[in-house]
Parts: structure tokens; sequence; C-alpha cells
């Protein structure tokens, strides 16, 4: 049999969030070897697991569907794919499907978050106004060609929803993502947080997730 | 404490490798710990890349949770990113499998790889909570133990550790926590008397049971037991049978890069070569062998559990199994058909062959390694290193034919009987292994000959024939590596690295220490030495003014060549080889003759009587 491509649906949270991408990339080959799947591996000088990640996760950022690319060289049924792989992964990461892949990783556009802040609620709340009526949102970014370079992130945030909880407040917002322009989440975290300590109010960043990954037409990537 | 994970946790965005500090690895072992009579925090005094290459570490945290009501808990250093964040918000230093204070465990275990890992020790105490000096710790603060390679002369740690597991790990370790567990349980606990019994069971050593007395001029006079029932000597524990000494199945899988990141198989323990500088190749004796068949099945099991694509045989001298070839043969079929690189360290250039480097190739070609030690055949002799400049040159033939176009040479520098002829002898020796690669005419093409060559400085050791020796002066240290740098001018292939002669002053007087260097060590971390065995972060100068603080004289610890007779701070231990044997060696050595390999002819070391039994057969 050919080799067949497999793209891998998982989930990464609790202390698994503080592994880098490097980190997940090893444990996701040795994951993949202690599950005995019949996988491709990369020709060449060095053979290795074939893996790639469409889309890298940030180090502390948690991730509700995560895209992981694989190959395998047997007829193996997705299901046990899955199955397989899940129960070779540490603590923290779940496989949630195995799938044959639907679209090039050129295809990815967005990507959405959700951030939760612990605060006052209302102060955070008339804070992100305030930050969201800002004329422009200047952050320093670094440039192959140019080194630092200021630019302004506020044309790419796209606020989904805000809502107020008990210890502060849930933001939902979508950013651009992919080959084209790449926004972290925690560059917009930071340049929000920055501002709330300009302006005097005490906020914390709890957690951020990566809920979607979207097309560039807005599907979700598959 | 769900509250130490949530301080914790606020803080890992803000280090370098937060996965390093909060647990959750695959393998690592959780307890419910109300089902657990006795807690144990395996403290590895270095970074966690560092300790959890460790192969003594893994062996032991596995034979410790195979009780159930035992666990044993992993505890490194933090990097001084996190320690700063760590003392700023008060968190204590906690084991990695419950996020627990280890101050509140039953036993802080330290193992003690090398010398300049001595002010993590008293860091790791301090960040715990703990009073870094033993006798100003509670009756209900953890006991503090410590063993490993180094602790063949604890002295200079006397002042921190309550006691000492001189030797082999694996049965003493359980008949301690055993003692404990059964103290505990019977209500008959103190301390106290905890120590006094544990003093009782071979192989324990509490320094607070043994007076030491000087001579005049500072040298020690003798050590004495304070009380009956305390051994006058303390023998070191060996395990008799390899093959039936319990090996982990499986190994905690890192989310971080370590140093080395691998499955790793414990070969055999000993050496047979009897090298003189050399204190691992006398202190682990007698030499015993794993079974072929055990390494491959343990090997199997590790690979399987772990996922891991690089499989390493551990030991002193791979290549002195008595079965290598044959075991190899069968362990590259399996580590072949499942794509996972076979790494041998520790391989001898006189066992070097076209038969094991096709082996050693298979899977991926790393670079090659070898350890001529020194640069000429006189000082190989000296050091009874036991190999020729003809098998040097054919190890290197070997490699070269067979497609290498570099090799890594270990020296040291500094030897005792050393001559400028031995350091002009290291540079015409890179030249001669030159010269046969331009010769050979089936040479690897397109790329560049290079030979690296790596200068460590001697170091004398305990319990090894060059115990007597004083290590050179800086200054002369200096002058020898300045002489080497202008004997290999203008060879542009050939490419000279030392290591830190600052640190390595501090390494002998460490080594040969005695009770004395514990104010000195206390001082030194007090004045912010840590990670001493890091260039970058090693402080000189405060290690010095520690000295200076203190009173002590570094020189008459590194620099003093010692009487035969003298009664060395470590000789309350026995390590199992007679003194006599190290000081006929230390003659030999002088008279620049060699003595043969114990498979070839026993040297007579003592181990096998001490030991009740044959090294072989």
């Amino acid at each position: 049999m050919d080799k067949k491509n497999i793209r891998v649906f998982f989930e990464k949270k609790d202390r698994a969030i503080y592994m880098s991408h490097l980190d997940l990339l090893r444990t996701m080959q040795r994951a993949l070897k202690r599950s005995g799947l019949p996988v491709w591996y990369s020709e060449g000088f060095n053979p290795r697991i074939y893996l790639n990640f469409p889309l890298a996760l940030s180090l502390g950022v948690e991730g509700e569907r995560e895209p992981m690319d694989m190959a395998v060289v047997e007829d193996v049924s997705l299901a046990e794919i899955a199955e397989k792989l899940d129960s070779a992964c540490p603590e923290g990461i779940r496989i949630i499907s195995a799938e044959y892949p639907v679209h090039p990783n050129k295809d990815i556009g967005f990507a959405e978050y959700r951030s939760f802040f612990s605060g006052e609620p209302s102060a955070i709340k008339a804070a992100l106004d305030s930050f969201c009526d800002l004329p422009s949102i200047n952050v320093m970014k670094h440039s192959k060609k140019k080194g630092m370079i200021e630019v302004d992130i506020k044309p790419h945030i796209n606020i989904l929803s805000v809502s107020e909880a008990d210890m502060g407040i849930t933001l939902e917002y979508r950013l651009p993502a992919g080959n084209e322009l790449n926004l972290n989440s925690a560059v917009v975290t930071d340049a929000f947080l920055k501002y709330c300590g300009e302006v005097g109010i005490n906020v914390e960043l709890s957690c951020t997730k990566r809920t979607k990954i979207l097309c560039s037409d807005g599907a979700d990537f598959a | 404490m769900e509250n130490l994970r949530e301080k914790i946790e606020k803080l890992l965005l803000r280090v370098k490798s937060p996965s390093r500090y909060i647990g959750g690895e695959l393998n690592s072992v959780v307890k419910d710990k109300s089902k657990v009579d006795v807690r144990f925090a395996f403290c590895f005094p270095d970074s966690y890349d560092v300790g959890m290459s460790h192969i003594g570490m893994k062996i032991l945290y596995s034979l410790k949770n195979a009780r159930e009501n035992w666990w044993c808990e992993r505890v490194f250093a933090p990097w001084t990113d996190f320690e700063e964040l760590m003392r700023e918000n008060d968190i204590p230093l906690y084991g990695l499998e419950s996020l627990d204070p280890i101050r509140e465990f039953d036993f802080i275990g330290f193992t003690v790889q090398y010398e300049l890992c001595y002010t993590n020790i008293l860091n790791m105490l301090d960040l715990a909570g703990l009073k870094v000096l033993a006798s100003e710790r509670s009756d209900s603060d953890p006991i503090v133990i410590a063993g490993g390679p180094c602790v063949c002369n604890p002295e200079p740690l006397c002042d921190f550790i309550d006691l000492f597991v001189i030797g082999e790990g694996e049965e003493v370790n359980i008949e301690l926590m055993e003692l404990y567990e059964q103290m505990k349980k019977s209500g008959e606990y103190s301390k106290k008397d905890f120590l006094l019994r544990a003093a009782g069971i071979e192989g324990i050593y509490v320094p607070s049971l043994y007076n030491v007395s000087c001579l005049e001029d500072g040298r020690i006079n003798k050590v004495t037991p304070v009380c009956e029932g305390v051994p006058e000597r303390v023998t070191k524990r060996i395990i008799a049978d390899l093959d039936k000494v319990f090996y982990p199945e499986s190994f905690v899988v890192p989310f971080s890069e370590i140093v080395h990141d691998r499955a790793v198989v414990e070969v055999l323990r000993g050496c047979i070569r009897g090298c003189r500088f050399c204190q691992a190749g006398f202190i682990y004796r007698p030499f015993r062998e794993k079974s072929s068949g055990t390494i491959i099945n343990e090997a199997k099991s590790l690979c399987e559990s772990t996922g891991y694509e690089e499989l390493s045989l551990s030991s002193l001298s791979t290549s002195d199994h008595s079965d290598i070839e044959e075991m190899l043969t069968e362990m590259t079929e399996y580590t072949e058909g499942n794509r996972i690189n076979l790494a041998l360290p520790s391989m001898r250039m006189d066992r070097f062959n076209k038969n094991l480097m096709e082996q050693l190739s298979k899977v991926r070609k790393s670079g090659l390694t070898f350890a001529p030690e020194a640069g000429t055949q006189r000082l190989r002799d000296v050091i009874n290193k036991n190999i020729t400049e003809e098998e040097i040159m054919s190890a290197c033939k070997t490699a070269f034919e067979g497609g290498y176009a570099g090799v890594k040479l270990y020296f040291m520098m500094g030897l005792p009987t050393e001559t400028d002829e031995d350091i002009i002898g290291i540079a015409d020796l890179a030249k001669r292994i030159a010269d046969l690669y331009f010769n050979i005419p089936n040479r690897p093409r397109g790329q560049k000959l290079s030979i690296s060559i790596s200068c460590a400085t001697f170091v004398p050791k305990p319990f090894t024939p060059f115990q007597f020796e004083p290590q050179i002066s800086i200054d002369e240290i200096n002058r020898r590596q300045k002489l080497l740098l202008d004997s290999t001018k203008g060879k542009r292939y050939i490419n000279v690295s030392y290591h830190n002669y600052r640190i390595s002053v501090l390494e002998a007087a460490l080594a040969k220490g005695d009770r004395r260097l514990g104010a000195v060590i206390k001082r030194a971390w007090e004045r912010g030495c840590k990670f001493d065995g890091w260039d970058e972060m090693y402080r000189y100068d405060e290690w010095m003014n520690a000295f200076a603080d203190t009173g002590t004289d570094i020189d008459f610890y590194a620099h003093r060549p010692m009487d035969f007779d003298e009664t060395a701070p470590w000789e309350h231990l026995d390590y199992m080889i007679d003194k006599s044997f190290f000081v006929r060696e230390n003659k030999k050595a002088k008279e620049g003759k060699t003595t043969k390999c114990c498979r070839e002819r026993c040297c007579g070391c003592g181990v096998n009587k001490a030991a009740g039994r044959e090294c072989f057969g």
C-alpha cells in the first residue's frame, strides 16, 4: 500500500500547555512509536517518523482541536489510529479523531481564541472598550528583514464576544493565522495587559485557549 | 496542596523550558498519598536536563516505587530564573510527582555524581525550607541521605548529610527504608535512634557517629566511632548478580530535551582495565556482566515503553563485555528492524574494528570519539592506559576507510611525570593521524578532515593509584596549554578545546578534602556559588574568598603530595581495594611499567577476597 495521509485532531490542555512546540513534536513522535501504528518515515539521511503541525500552538496556550498530519503505510482504520495513538499519549493530550485531510495547510486563514482575564469584571470590561476604541494598537514585532519594527495590530483583531463572569471576563476573538499573516494570541493579550497597566486596572491573564482553526473562506479547517 | 500547584503554574510562563517544573511526564509514578507510608524525595543536585539523563536515579526511582506503600519522587535543582521566582513567591522545593513540598517527606536523598554539585545540595536544602546543617535540623525534619560515586570520600559533606550510602544502592536503600518504616510503625522512631540502628546496616555511614582527630600539621590522625555498635570501617555494598538485580522496564520520558535523551541499558559494572587515574575503574569493582539475553530483553522493554528512537549500551567499557560481538549482532537485528539508533559510548580503541563500526553505522552515523588520554607511549604506560600507537592508528584507519572524516580525541593534561615532550606528543599524534588520513586512497571525498582534541586537567581522586599525587599549579597548566596550542599552530584541521582549569582545581580540593571543607562549601554557597560545574555559572573568585574567609588553604588539598603512610580522610571507608595495591600501582607508574588487564592476569587489588567471589568464570 502507498502511504496514506492522515490528519489527527487532538486536545492539549492542563500541564501539557507547558510543552513547547519542539517538546510536542518529540512527544508525538514517541507516542506514535509506542502506539505500534504502521507510520510512514521520512526519507533521507536521518529517517524520522513523519509529523507535521499545520499551525504551531504557542507555549502556554490550550488547544481545543489541534491538527497534526502524519501518514500510514498499511491499511488501518481511522478509529484504530485515534484509539491507539490516544492510549500512547501522556496526560493533557487527548486524541479526538483521525481523519483524511480535506484542506491543504495553505488554506489556513484564521484562528479563534478564548482568553479569560481575572479581576474586577466591570473594570476590565471598561478597559477593554476603551482599548478597542484606541485609534491604533502598536506593538513591536521582529521582522526577518528589518529587525524590530512597530506594527499596528488593531485592524487584525476581530472581537467575537465579551462576557462577564464572577471573577473576570471571557473574551473570544479571531486573529489572522497561516503563512500570509499570522498573529499570535499572546501579542494581543500582552498589548491589552500593558494597556490595563497604563490606565491602572488590575488584571491578570488566567488562560488562553485556541478554539478553532479556520480556512481563509471561513470554513472549519478539516 | 492545590494552592502550591496554582502558585507554580502562575510563574511557569516566565521561565525557560517550563515543562521541567510541573511533572506529568509519561511513566511518572503518581500514588494516593493517604495509602503511602514512606515518602522519598530523590534529589539530583543539578538541572533537570542533566539529572534526568542519569541512569542510577531511574533504577532507584522504579525500585522504590515498586513497593506499594512507598512513594519516590524526582527533584532537581531549578535553574536560576525559576529559583528566583520560587524564592520571591515562597514556593518551597517540591517533588515533581505530587507537587508537595519535600520538607514534608520522610527521606531526602541526593545522588552525588561530581564534586561540583556540592553547593547545589545546600541550595536545594535551603529551597526546601530546611537548615543546611544536619546538626540544626530537628527530629521531625526528613532524614537527609546521599550516595553515588563522590561519597567514596563524603567527608566534605559531613556537616550537611545525616547518613551516606556507600557502594551500590539497590539493596541497601530498601533495607534502610524498611528499618525506618518498622521504627515508625512501632513508635520507636527518633532520628537519633534511627541513625544509630542504620549505622549497623552494612554500607551505611553515619558521619555524626565518628570522631576525626588531626595531627599538628593538619593531616588526619585517625577516625574513630563514638560508641559501640558502630563499625570502625564501613564496607561498600555490591550486587552479586546483575542478571537478577532490579532493572526498570520503563523510564520517565521528559517533554523537554535532556542531555542523554534515550533508552539506556547498563551492560556491566566494574572495569577490567585499571587506568591509574580513573576512580570509577576502581570503586565499581568487581567486574560483573549482565548476560546478553538480559541486556536484549531489557532493551526491548525499555524501547517499547518509552518510544525512544535511540538506545545506548552503557558501562565503563562496553567493548569489554565478553559476548559483545554476538550480543551486538542480535541487538542490531532488533534496533534496525524497529528503526532505533544504537549508541555505544565507552568503546576502547583496541577493541574497535570494522565489524563493530559497521554495527554502529547501520542506523545512523554519529561522530567517533576515542580516548588515548596521553600523547606519548611513555605516558600512556605511566597511566596504564594499555593502548599502543599502532592500535590508535588502526582504529583511526578503520574509521576513515569506513567513511568517517573526523575523530574526537580525549586527553588529560597535568598527569603525573608529564613533560613538555608529552604535550608536544599530543600534537604530533594528531598530525600522524592526519597523515594517515591523507594517505588513504579510498578516504571519504568531499568532506574535510577534522581532528578535535579535547583536553581535561588531571584531577587526583581517592581510591586510585594517583590519590597520592598533587595537582599541578595553575601557572604550570596555563603554560602547558599554551605549549599545546603552539604545537598545533598552522594545522587548520586540528581543533583544541580545554576544560576550565579553575574548575579542576576546586574539583581536586573537594575530591580529596576532609571535614574542614564543610565550612568552605557553606561559605561559598552563602556567597552565591551554585551550579559550579557550569562554566558560565562558576565563580572562582567567590570560592577563593570562601577559602580565605574560613582560613582554609586550598593548596593543602589540591597541590600537596600525600605520603603513602598518611591517613587519607576517606580511609575508614572500605571500597574493597587494598591500599597496598594502590601504593604498588603508584610505584609501577613512576617506573613506567604497565599492569595487565584483569582478564589476562589478576592484578591482586583485593576485591575478589573482600567480595568473596572470583571475578571471572
